[in-house]
């Protein structure tokens, strides 16, 4: 890749004194080089020019450094340490002053050894006890229930410590981790087309996302370009899996308010839904379609069928819908209920429709479209009120947007369906980011190839940020509110887990 | 409220009649992979599949474990002489060694005949059987496909299975994931409290043998390393027919006699 001067120059949105000194990227990737102890008056600098944090790992390509993964403006801002072989790596602290950096660095920090400076040791993260309490709260009559990672009812392990003194929660600790399975260690050494399974069982729940996001990872790092006609199926194929991941969490909702009828219905369509894509797929998660260089196959429905299909889809959910909100007993527990502020939400660096609720306006395929969404026109769906209503709205207003989004690319596919994958060369040398909006939001995969082979990999799942933000969805909420709190976060601990 | 119901009678009846009836699924549907020619097989045949579940013996014998496979259908795309997709839900096996198959072998099809006695063992519980489910470190579509059991489509209480919050009413226990460090505590907690008799039901490929997570030195490699397995369920992630055919065989060893 040529560079020429004026490309080395910082964008205009970043601040004059940064003290980095940018280097060749991709496209809209901005790639900013700094001193390993400069990373946390770098990144503040980042933080007060509008960034948001994403991620922080160490990479071994092309050298051993130390990157933070920013989005600004449209743009993913790279900030990399050269670490020079040190062991461990010393550097200068980002999560003290940034609360989206903390776990993070933690993580870092547990699993790698890394030394921030400056940096407050933090509860243990990543190796989680069961039967560890250490409640904090003092008081007459406060408690400590720690629930999960056995929960009733059947849930993903985690665990939740929450102090309380029977009505208020003064105090709420998420623990994450029950469930490391050592993922991203399982993707190297394999060859990108297999290593895609690996993806796809990450999250289960976010198959096309993951496979998505790191398929055009393996892309941008070995310079190819999936046709057009393979994004707009992996387009459909990603909105299918929001619209199902979408009413899963309001089936969940209708089920803790006792809304039996309500819950049985979003039940029924996400199960439609389900059926649909085992139609259109060979697996009801929409496993095994998407692959590095395009899709395997087409979809396995004529065209028309599909539409039909999303049209009675529609139908039913519009009149669901309807009578959801028009159910006073169910939105009543909804309205106020978890309220995150939008500076909060900011200060965790949260994505998805979890931040869309509180007015942030935040969606991967709108920041930095990717694949058929440079070309179909989203719109991003955003409440200001940043309640459990507010999230719940949000998820409803996006499957009624993705429904019109499959209808564009499967017109666009009725016109031309050509090519559908492009082979990979056999030799490559290299390392990228690629990303997606996943369903619980935005998602991120560094990989680094070596001898066409996965070397390293990092993912910065979306339920990880956005569920350190749990702790503090209680500010005026009772011990009965939880359920109806946690579902309308709606994440995987699979995903964060990892 | 009246309109929710309404709403819902209109609809009709939705739940599948199955086990009394089989339900088929769609053309296309990648079920378990079927050995369709097993002899003089290449041993490169075996470093096809991600999880090691084909093998060539020394007589270029071929062999696939169902309880490793993933359905990825990198096999299927390789070799599409020797292997192929079927398009079938059920997967359970009272055995580990039942899931592997050996040469050639036909059409693994429940038989309609035993899909109808495990149905009636089922009644014969007269509608009493409690299943609690543990997470060990699944990737998150197993439980939903639990999950849907309780759906309108499925509607397992029909059959007579409940879900309890307890391990001490519990008579089967639903596991998925390989069992990670931290869950092996609460996993044999959680069985052991379990009044006898119990069953035991591995779901998903990744609690049957590790599947992908097996070897990240993480997971246990399968919860057969830790509990006795009663019914394994493989599937990535086994479908919601699979998993009810996997509780009707669990029924089958809780010691009911079914009544003539």
């Amino acid at each position: 890749m040529t560079t020429t001067d004026d490309q080395r120059k910082l964008p205009d949105y970043l601040p004059e004194h940064l003290g980095a000194k940018r280097e060749p990227g991709y496209g809209d990737e901005v790639r900013l080089r700094v001193a390993p102890l400069a990373f946390e008056r770098t990144s503040h600098m980042l933080r007060a020019a509008g960034a948001r944090f994403i991620t922080l790992f160490l990479a071994e390509t092309p050298e051993p450094a130390l990157v933070a993964a920013f989005a600004q403006r449209g743009d993913l801002v790279v900030l990399r340490a050269p670490t020079q072989g040190a062991d461990p790596v010393v550097y200068g602290s980002i999560g003290a002053g940034w609360p989206a950096a903390r776990w993070a660095e933690q993580e870092l920090v547990e699993l790698h050894g890394a030394r921030p400076v400056g940096y407050e040791e933090e509860r243990r993260l990543t190796t989680p006890d069961a039967d560890e309490l250490g409640g904090n709260v003092r008081g007459l009559d406060v408690f400590s229930i720690p629930f999960g990672p056995v929960r009733s009812g059947i849930f993903e392990a985690i665990q939740f410590l929450i102090e309380t003194g029977g009505e208020d929660v003064p105090r709420l600790q998420t623990r994450p981790f029950f469930k490391r399975r050592g993922m991203e260690s399982r993707f190297v050494g394999l060859d990108p087309e297999r290593a895609v399974h690996v993806a796809e069982r990450v999250a289960g729940i976010a198959s096309v996302a993951y496979a998505t996001a790191f398929s055009q990872a393996v892309e941008r790092a070995f310079g190819v370009q999936a046709p057009a006609s393979a994004e707009r199926w992996r387009a459909v194929h990603a909105e299918l899996e929001r619209v199902a991941c979408h009413l899963d969490v309001i089936a969940k909702q209708a089920e803790t308010t006792a809304l039996f009828v309500g819950q049985a219905r979003f039940q029924i369509l996400k199960e439609d839904v389900t059926r649909l894509r085992a139609a259109l797929t060979g697996s009801r998660f929409g496993r095994g379609v998407i692959v590095p260089g395009g899709v395997r196959y087409a979809g396995r429905m004529e065209l028309d069928a599909l539409v039909a299909a999303l049209d009675r889809l529609e139908r039913d959910f519009e009149r669901d819908r309807q009578l959801f909100l028009g159910t006073s007993s169910m939105i009543d527990r909804l309205i106020g209920s978890g309220r995150l502020s939008r500076e909060l939400v900011e200060d965790h660096g949260a994505v998805g429709p979890l931040a869309r609720g509180s007015g942030v306006s935040v969606d991967a395929r709108h920041e930095r479209p990717y694949g058929d969404y440079r070309r179909l026109g989203l719109r991003v769906v955003t409440e200001r009120e940043g309640d459990a209503m507010a999230r719940v709205s949000v998820r409803f207003e996006e499957i009624a947007e993705s429904l019109r989004i499959m209808r564009q690319a499967i017109d666009q596919l009725k016109r031309r369906n050509g090519e559908l994958c492009v082979p990979l060369p056999a030799r490559c040398d290299g390392s990228a980011f690629g990303w997606a909006e996943a369903p619980q939001g935005e998602l991120l995969i560094w990989v680094e190839i070596r001898d066409a082979r996965v070397h390293r990999l990092h993912i910065a799942s979306p339920s990880l940020r956005n569920w350190a933000l749990f702790d503090h969805a209680f500010p005026k909420d009772v011990l009965t509110d939880f359920a109806f709190i946690e579902h309308s976060f709606g994440l995987t601990p699979a995903g964060a887990d990892r | 409220m009246l309109e929710w119901i309404l709403r819902g009678l209109r609809k009709g009846r939705t739940t599948t009649s199955y086990p009394r009836r089989a339900l088929e699924p769609p053309d296309g549907y990648q079920g378990p992979v079927r050995l369709l020619h097993a002899a003089d097989a290449s041993p490169d045949l075996a470093a096809i599949c991600p999880t090691g579940a084909i093998a060539v013996d020394s007589g270029g014998g071929l062999s696939l474990d169902r309880g490793r496979c993933i359905h990825c259908g990198a096999c299927v795309r390789a070799a599409p002489e020797r292997f192929a997709f079927t398009r079938q839900y059920e997967t359970a096996a009272r055995s580990r060694e039942a899931l592997i198959q050996i040469g050639q072998t036909g059409e693994a099809d429940r038989e309609e005949s035993t899909r109808r006695s495990l149905g009636q063992q089922a009644r014969a519980l007269r509608r009493s059987i409690h299943v609690r489910h543990i997470d060990t470190g699944s990737d998150g579509s197993e439980e939903w496909e639990i999950q849907s059991l309780w759906n309108p489509y499925y509607d397992i209480q029909r059959l007579g299975f409940f879900l309890t919050s307890s391990p001490r009413h519990a008579d089967i226990l639903i596991v998925t994931g390989a069992v990670t460090g931290p869950m092996r505590g609460p996993l044999e907690r959680t069985w052991n409290v379990m009044p006898a008799p119990k069953a035991l039901i591995a779901a998903g490929t990744e609690a049957c043998s590790g599947g992908l997570t097996g070897l990240t030195g993480l997971t246990a490699g399968g919860v057969d390393g830790i509990l006795p397995v009663d019914v394994y369920v493989p599937g990535s992630p086994p479908p919601p027919i699979a998993l009810l055919d996997g509780l009707l065989l669990a029924v089958g060893l809780l010691g009911v006699q079914v009544p003539r």
